[in-house]
């Protein structure tokens, strides 16, 4: 083979190089992580003046979202390292910049300390008159909720800090994800509804944030391999992020229908409330969605072999997975918030989209630029 | 395909003590022309299946079909069963509750797609009782990895020998022939009337089988009845035409009294007869402590739902879903009654819409009860309404004494 670069012909200065460098596509994407972050703030105080309620569960849902993202870099981190796996080793660098993302999460949870009362019945003054709460206050109330909040980030990011940089605790942080993760779960979304309860909903959380790690592993797996950064990624890493995508997407499939299941069969009245919402007219479409976008549409895309292999279909997917947990979480987040209300779709969830996406720009770009010589170039895309 | 030399084999084996070694010489004897036959190695190799350019297997298309063919088994029986043959209503849910029917469609569809996946490769590697595999090396099965390949026209065995030590083989040969067999085909003769009932095992069965799903439907449950049939209370229902209405089993001659139970009551229902019983009937139980608690427990398990637990309508099921309210029976008017009359309501039913319980409760009980009752009004006789504090606390605590 020749070079394979495209032939061009050089514009302006002859003695730069044609080909962008790491630092130009940084550069590029600064800019655009800066503008999605001013339009996502703009989107949240127009989304603020118009529903508080909304824009605060939407805070929450960023939040949380970003929670699940840091959280999932570290808990497959934690897993290769306490197996010992080595086909990782080329994609880990994705994993290790998720984490970066704990910090600005546990800023937004602390920030709801303001916004609790829209959210929590249990926060508001008349819980005091609802026997029910009431009963529940020595576990939800404000000053524990959120030292309980406080807690659990610093134990992750310092766990998390020693486990990207040293590689250690890997078991011990694996045994505290399960246990604080859990417990962030009925904190922070089931307490939403506090007369509502489901045994399976911290294992329901985790099957969507492993979901959604991988997928954004895979992601970025595929795009800095397109830059540059990541040459080592062959097809067999691909193949294996694939299967992985399908078995875990089953998985959140099989824990989703262990909940509605029981849900839909017992009949009890507590419990169903929630769930025949969401099976009512305005909501049973977006119910069913969910379903198709977490489960269905991933069975169907990486059923064949090929297509497991093939970065299009992997980012397609991944995508569609990404799209999926949101909607996940939003189901579980705004029936409650909105108090049996119809779905609304306004400026605070694209407030929180954007912000999602430019955090998580600003907070993985750096690490993945780590001990990488900006002046390097970016390879012909294929 | 390459000529036979005049030594009657141009096939080779090479050994390699290293599955790394074995990729590549793979890779190099067929960059160099010679036909690559097949590897034997202890264990799969990654990327020898790219190297021999080997299509990709068949068997996940068997699989998915498979698959298929237990998730459509698993719905269709389950739904002709549930929503069809016999349809029963449970927990209020629709005869065809789909997400009651995921759990065994998945274990279905899992169930065949593993074992057909595993009957399939056994159809197309070919394994079959008595299979004799080439043994080219009796280290493939341990620490050896062997490829096997032919020589190609214009070169010579030395040739290969050379390139293959010097990509590190421990060992060169040349194949006698009957060690490279292919194995044959399932489809050769002998195997074929095995295959051919395995293959049409299943309609068989099923033929078999029709029958009994062609069954007829008035006959439900008098089926695979496990002897229930031939039970003297069930031949009692056959048919017999010389007997009249063409049955076995007669009705009773009219006025026929049962053996079991004490003499009959002579009342009728009504209200007429309600007061002949109470003017008549006196409570035969004693007021024992004994008899008291009888009466209680027996009070709170069949009337308590509709009367409430003190005889108030408080705690009344039917009264607190909005539905008739019953007597109140710690009321004057009841208090009033005498002990036949109310014996005699418990019996055959009330004047408004109260049934009778003379089925369900003994002779003995209803006394029984209407001496719990009379206990319960002594309590509450003092208190002006029925939704005064539980007239029954005081009632039990006064009752437990005698």
């Amino acid at each position: 083979m020749s070079d394979p670069r495209p032939f061009r012909v050089p514009s302006r200065d002859l003695t730069k190089s044609p080909f962008p460098t790491l630092a130009d596509i940084g550069d590029q994407f600064r800019v655009a992580s800066w503008v999605l972050l001013g339009l996502g703030i703009l989107c949240f105080a127009l989304g603020f003046s118009l529903h508080p309620a909304q824009a605060w569960a939407n805070v929450l849902l960023t939040a949380f979202n970003l929670t699940c993202v840091g959280l999932g870099g570290l808990f497959l981190l934690a897993i290769q390292s306490a197996t010992g796996a080595r086909w990782s080793d080329p994609i880990l660098k994705a994993h290790r910049a998720m984490p970066a993302l704990l910090p600005i999460a546990g800023a937004l949870m602390l920030l709801l300390w303001f916004g609790a009362e829209r959210l929590y019945p249990w926060s508001r003054p008349e819980a005091l008159a609802d026997h029910l709460l009431h009963g529940r206050m020595a576990w939800l109330n404000k000053p524990f909720f959120f030292g309980r909040i406080l807690l659990f980030f610093v134990l992750w990011i310092l766990l998390g800090h020693r486990l990207v940089s040293k590689g250690g605790g890997a078991a011990l942080f694996i045994v505290v994800f399960g246990v604080t993760f859990s417990l962030a779960n009925f904190d922070w979304l089931m307490s939403l509804e506090p007369a509502w309860y489901s045994t399976i909903f911290a294992i329901y959380g985790f099957s969507g944030l492993f979901l959604q790690g991988i997928a954004i592993v895979t992601i970025s797996a595929i795009v800095l391999r397109r830059v540059g950064l990541l040459p080592q990624i062959s097809r067999a890493q691909n193949h294996d992020l694939g299967k992985l995508l399908f078995a875990f997407s089953c998985f959140w499939a099989y824990i989703w229908l262990s909940q509605f299941l029981l849900l839909w069969y017992a009949n009890i009245p507590e419990e169903t409330g929630p769930a025949r919402l969401l099976l009512s007219r305005p909501w049973a479409p977006l119910f069913y969605l969910n379903l198709v976008l977490n489960f269905v549409l991933p069975f169907i895309l990486l059923l064949r072999r090929e297509s497991k292999t093939q970065e299009q279909v992997l980012l397609v997917t991944c995508f569609i997975i990404l799209a999926g947990h949101w909607l996940d979480l939003y189901l579980q987040f705004m029936p409650p918030v909105l108090q049996g209300g119809n779905p609304r779709f306004g400026f605070a969830e694209v407030g929180g989209i954007l912000l999602q996406f430019a955090l998580g720009h600003m907070a993985c770009w750096p690490v993945f630029m780590k001990d990488v010589d900006p002046g390097q170039e970016i390879p012909r895309l294929d | 395909m390459a000529t036979i030399d005049s030594m009657g084999s141009n096939r080779f084996r090479a050994s390699f003590e290293d599955p790394d070694l074995l990729l590549a010489a793979v890779k190099r004897l067929k960059a160099d022309g010679h036909p690559v036959q097949d590897t034997y190695t202890p264990f799969p190799v990654h990327g020898m299946d790219e190297a021999l350019g080997q299509k990709p297997s068949r068997l996940p298309r068997a699989c998915l079909a498979f698959a298929l063919l237990g998730l459509g088994i698993a719905l269709a029986v389950q739904i002709w069963t549930s929503a069809y043959d016999y349809p029963v209503i449970v927990g209020g849910k629709p005869a065809a509750g789909i997400p009651a029917f995921i759990p065994i469609s998945f274990e279905l569809t899992v169930l065949l797609a593993g074992l057909g996946v595993v009957a399939s490769l056994f159809v197309v590697a070919r394994l079959r009782p008595r299979f004799r595999f080439p043994n080219l090396h009796p280290g493939v099965s341990d620490h050896r990895f062997v490829v096997a390949g032919q020589v190609r026209a214009g070169s010579s065995f030395q040739e290969v020998r050379a390139t293959m030590e010097q990509m590190g083989a421990v060992e060169t040969a040349l194949l006698v022939e009957d060690q490279f067999h292919r194995p044959r085909s399932l489809w050769q003769e002998e195997a074929r009337p095995v295959v051919f009932i395995l293959a049409f095992a299943p309609a068989v069965l099923l033929l078999l089988a029709l029958p009994l799903l062609n069954r007829d439907y008035r006959l439900r449950n008098r089926v695979w009845d496990g002897g229930m049939m031939e039970a003297i209370a069930a031949q009692s229902f056959d048919a017999n035409s010389a007997l009249p209405g063409g049955q076995v089993l007669q009705a009773p001659p009219a006025g026929t009294l049962s053996r079991k139970g004490a003499a009959p009551l002579a009342y009728g229902s009504g209200k007429a007869e309600a007061e002949r019983a109470g003017r008549e009937l006196a409570n035969p139980m004693s007021a024992t402590l004994e008899n008291f608690n009888r009466g209680r427990k027996v009070y709170e398990r069949s009337c308590a739902a509709c009367h409430g637990r003190d005889g108030d309508n408080n705690s009344s099921v039917i009264v607190g879903r909005g539905l008739l309210a019953p007597t109140i029976l710690v009321s004057p008017p009841v208090q009033a009654m005498a002990d036949g009359q109310i014996f005699h309501i418990a019996t055959f039913g009330g004047p408004r819409s109260m049934k009778g319980l003379g089925d369900l409760i003994s002779r003995e009980d209803r006394w029984r009860v209407v001496l719990y009752l009379r206990e319960l009004q002594k309590g509450a006789a003092p208190k002006p309404t029925p939704n005064a504090a539980s007239p029954g606390a005081s009632a039990r605590s006064t009752g437990a004494k005698p």
